[in-house]
């Protein structure tokens, strides 16, 4: 394989990477913009949304069948069933936290992780589950470079999903509210707009997010696991922050450039696969050191 | 409050005296039992079993010491050993280095003839030295880490092969194939480090190429990256030597991304769970394993014997001791007394050709002459044998 050919295949495998970052990152971004909160519970909610996506298609395949159809059918009703959770999660663990000290909350979320992942332990006894999509193994052969039919999907189904997001922010009234909520929370609430309700909707939105990737990474890889969540998480609030964390573009970046770092961590010469992590992480660090507030964040000065 | 206190109180007194209770059972039975061994060593012959009957490992020393007793049963029916029947006694190891030194003391001190087990390496160690000083000769089954090789002082024979052998096996078979260029991947622990390392090292010595080495994260479920760079350096055959979990996520997407050579997997990853993440991209992946009794084309009546007396399948070390409790009795009919010096001796020159598990002879070290791993291929959404 040229080196060319490699570059470029390293490019697809890190967009692909990345669109899944980006999803989950945006949960992480949206949540923090509105209420502060490092929800690291997140990774789990992913892990939720491969299986909710995953019990869907089990429900569907006899009628849809199990290729691209099904999958998209079944991850919208994952993104809302998994969205919904996101609420419910908000409502009993976060909502009674939101005055009390910050560390509270955090080690809350810590909580609710493990009551997830212990879950999905005790209902499927630790074992892989096949996810049961069949999507084929079709693609584009462009010489020496390999593009599979699934990847375009996914990435484009990315895409979308992040536009319309942004769509809904930038275009909407409650994208609006969501915008005033994090920036000042009591103002808004003396100009009346129903602040609780904000914060459900951006717990819905980013759940469901997650939920899609969840599915679609059940779909992509074959396979779902309880623990599939906790690195992924880690590496999405990774991005999230080397975006800038509260900022959605930033989210969408970040994730982004993580995906592309970790295949191309696996490039260099001499040092190879075993250190991509390595490389990746201390590209956060000099992001951490030279821009604190991430690529896009906005620095924040505390009004008394 | 108070009620639930009381009963709990009353609970813990019930058990202590209940424990209490058992204590005396417990050695009652062991001097009853270590009695009747002794009455036993003088008009026939008794040959120890070290195995873990109790604790974590129950059910594979268990497993163990049925396969011992369905051998002697056939020896015994056979007209025994030197013309004596053979009996046997057991000691529980529990897979504990403290526990199995006390049940190796009391099966020294019982007068057998010889022992046959060993499960757990780290509980095996510690008895070496008991069993060397009560020159009492030792047919290690199951436990192979290359660890015991410098602690034995002459007495004890390894039948299982150790982990330099599946190395010996891969090589093999990728010799066997053709293979002249290889990619390694491993998963950063020490475990698959290892495997992965001494194949390097053994590959490049008999002047192949390996094309590249890899690790992935435990836990990743993207290795696409991972995945091109062994497409690039194009190696005949890949060769995983961690766990099946993330082996499988690979094995898949090295398949989707088109690669079409030879995909083998160490003995961590011959689970059947691998067909549930690779799915059918499993099909045609090499394992090496251990033997285990379904895939030895000479054990079939051994199974089915095996069944019907104790009714269920034998567990993974079974034919194992089966081979070790035969070619025990078979060494001490060829020293033709019960003189421990002469079954070591018998031992160590051992052509043993009726095991389950292949032929048994040994190396200077007393290991396994030959590497006893097989080759498993994945068909049909299990492992088979391969040819």
């Amino acid at each position: 394989m040229a080196l060319t050919d490699l570059v470029l295949q390293q490019l697809v495998n890190g967009l692909v990477l990345g669109s899944f970052y980006a999803l989950v990152a945006l949960g992480y971004t949206m949540v923090f913009g509105v209420v502060k909160l490092l929800n690291f519970a997140h990774g789990e909610v992913y892990m939720v949304g491969g299986f909710a996506g995953f019990v869907v298609l089990s429900v569907v395949s006899g009628a849809l069948g199990s290729g691209w159809t099904a999958v998209a059918f079944s991850m919208v009703l994952a993104m809302i069933g998994v969205g919904f959770l996101g609420v419910v999660i908000q409502r009993i663990a976060y909502q009674p936290m939101l005055s009390a000290p910050r560390l509270s909350i955090l080690i809350t979320a810590l909580a609710v992780s493990l009551v997830l992942q212990n879950s999905i332990l005790g209902a499927t006894g630790g074992r892989y589950v096949p996810f049961g999509a069949d999507l084929g193994f079709g693609g584009i052969n462009l010489g020496n470079l390999f593009i599979s039919h699934n990847q375009i999907i996914l990435v484009g189904t990315a895409g979308v999903l992040m536009l319309s997001l942004e769509l809904f922010i930038s275009r909407t009234q409650y994208g609006r509210a969501m915008r005033a909520v994090s920036i000042d929370k009591d103002m808004c609430r003396l100009m009346g707009i129903d602040v609780n309700r904000v914060i459900a909707v951006t717990f819905f939105l980013g759940s469901g997010l997650a939920a899609a990737a969840g599915t679609m990474a059940g779909a992509y890889y074959g396979s779902l696991w309880y623990f599939m969540g906790f690195l992924i998480g880690l590496k999405a609030f990774t991005a999230a922050v080397i975006g800038g964390i509260g900022s959605i573009p930033g989210a969408m970046l970040g994730g982004l450039i993580l995906g592309l770092l970790e295949s191309f961590g696996t490039m260099i010469p001499g040092v190879g696969s075993a250190w991509k992590d390595v490389f990746s992480f201390s590209i956060l660090i000099l992001v951490l050191v030279f821009k604190p507030t991430g690529l896009l964040g906005k620095s924040e000065q505390e009004r008394m | 409050m108070v009620g639930g206190k009381n009963i709990l109180a009353m609970n813990r007194e019930g058990f202590a005296r209940m424990s209490f209770l058992l204590q005396k059972l417990a050695a009652g039975l062991v001097l009853a039992t270590s009695m009747s061994a002794y009455a036993a060593a003088q008009d026939s012959m008794t040959i120890g079993l070290l195995v873990p009957t109790s604790g974590s490992e129950a059910t594979y020393g268990q497993d163990m010491a049925n396969a011992a007793e369905l051998a002697l049963e056939e020896i015994n029916a056979a007209g025994g050993v030197l013309g004596q029947q053979v009996s046997t006694i057991v000691g529980d190891d529990a897979c504990d280095p403290q526990q199995s030194v006390n049940a190796a003391s009391k099966l020294a001190s019982s007068g057998v003839v010889g022992v046959v087990g060993g499960y757990c390496s780290g509980a095996t160690l510690p008895t070496l030295k008991i069993f060397a000083d009560a020159k009492i000769p030792f047919v290690i089954a199951a436990a192979n880490s290359t660890q015991l090789i410098p602690a034995n002082s002459g007495n004890a024979f390894m039948i299982n092969s150790t982990g330099n052998d599946q190395v010996a096996r891969a090589l093999e078979y990728f010799n066997s194939k053709g293979v002249n260029t290889i990619a390694l991947v491993d998963q950063g622990d020490a475990y698959s480090q290892d495997l992965a390392n001494l194949t390097r090292q053994r590959w490049e010595e008999s002047g192949k190429t390996v094309a590249t080495s890899e690790t992935v994260n435990k836990g990743e479920q993207d290795y696409s990256a991972v995945v091109t760079s062994i497409r690039s350096a194009n190696p005949d055959a890949v060769f995983w030597t961690a766990y099946y979990a993330d082996g499988g996520l690979l094995i898949r997407q090295l398949r989707q991304a088109g690669y079409q050579g030879i995909i083998a997997v160490g003995d961590g990853s011959n689970s059947p769970e691998l067909f549930n993440i690779a799915g059918s991209s499993a099909e045609g992946v090499i394992a090496f394993s251990n033997p285990t009794a379904e895939f030895l084309p000479n054990a079939k009546a051994f199974v089915d014997s095996y069944t019907a007396k104790f009714g269920h399948a034998p567990g993974p070390y079974a034919p194992l001791t089966y081979d070790g409790t035969k070619l025990l009795a078979s060494a001490i009919e060829e020293a033709g007394s019960t003189d421990p010096a002469a079954i070591t001796e018998a031992l160590k020159g051992a052509e043993f050709t009726e095991g389950l598990a292949g032929d048994i002879s040994f190396t200077d070290e007393n290991t396994l002459a030959r590497s006893n791993f097989i080759v498993l291929e994945g068909k049909g959404g299990a492992w088979a044998l391969a040819e």
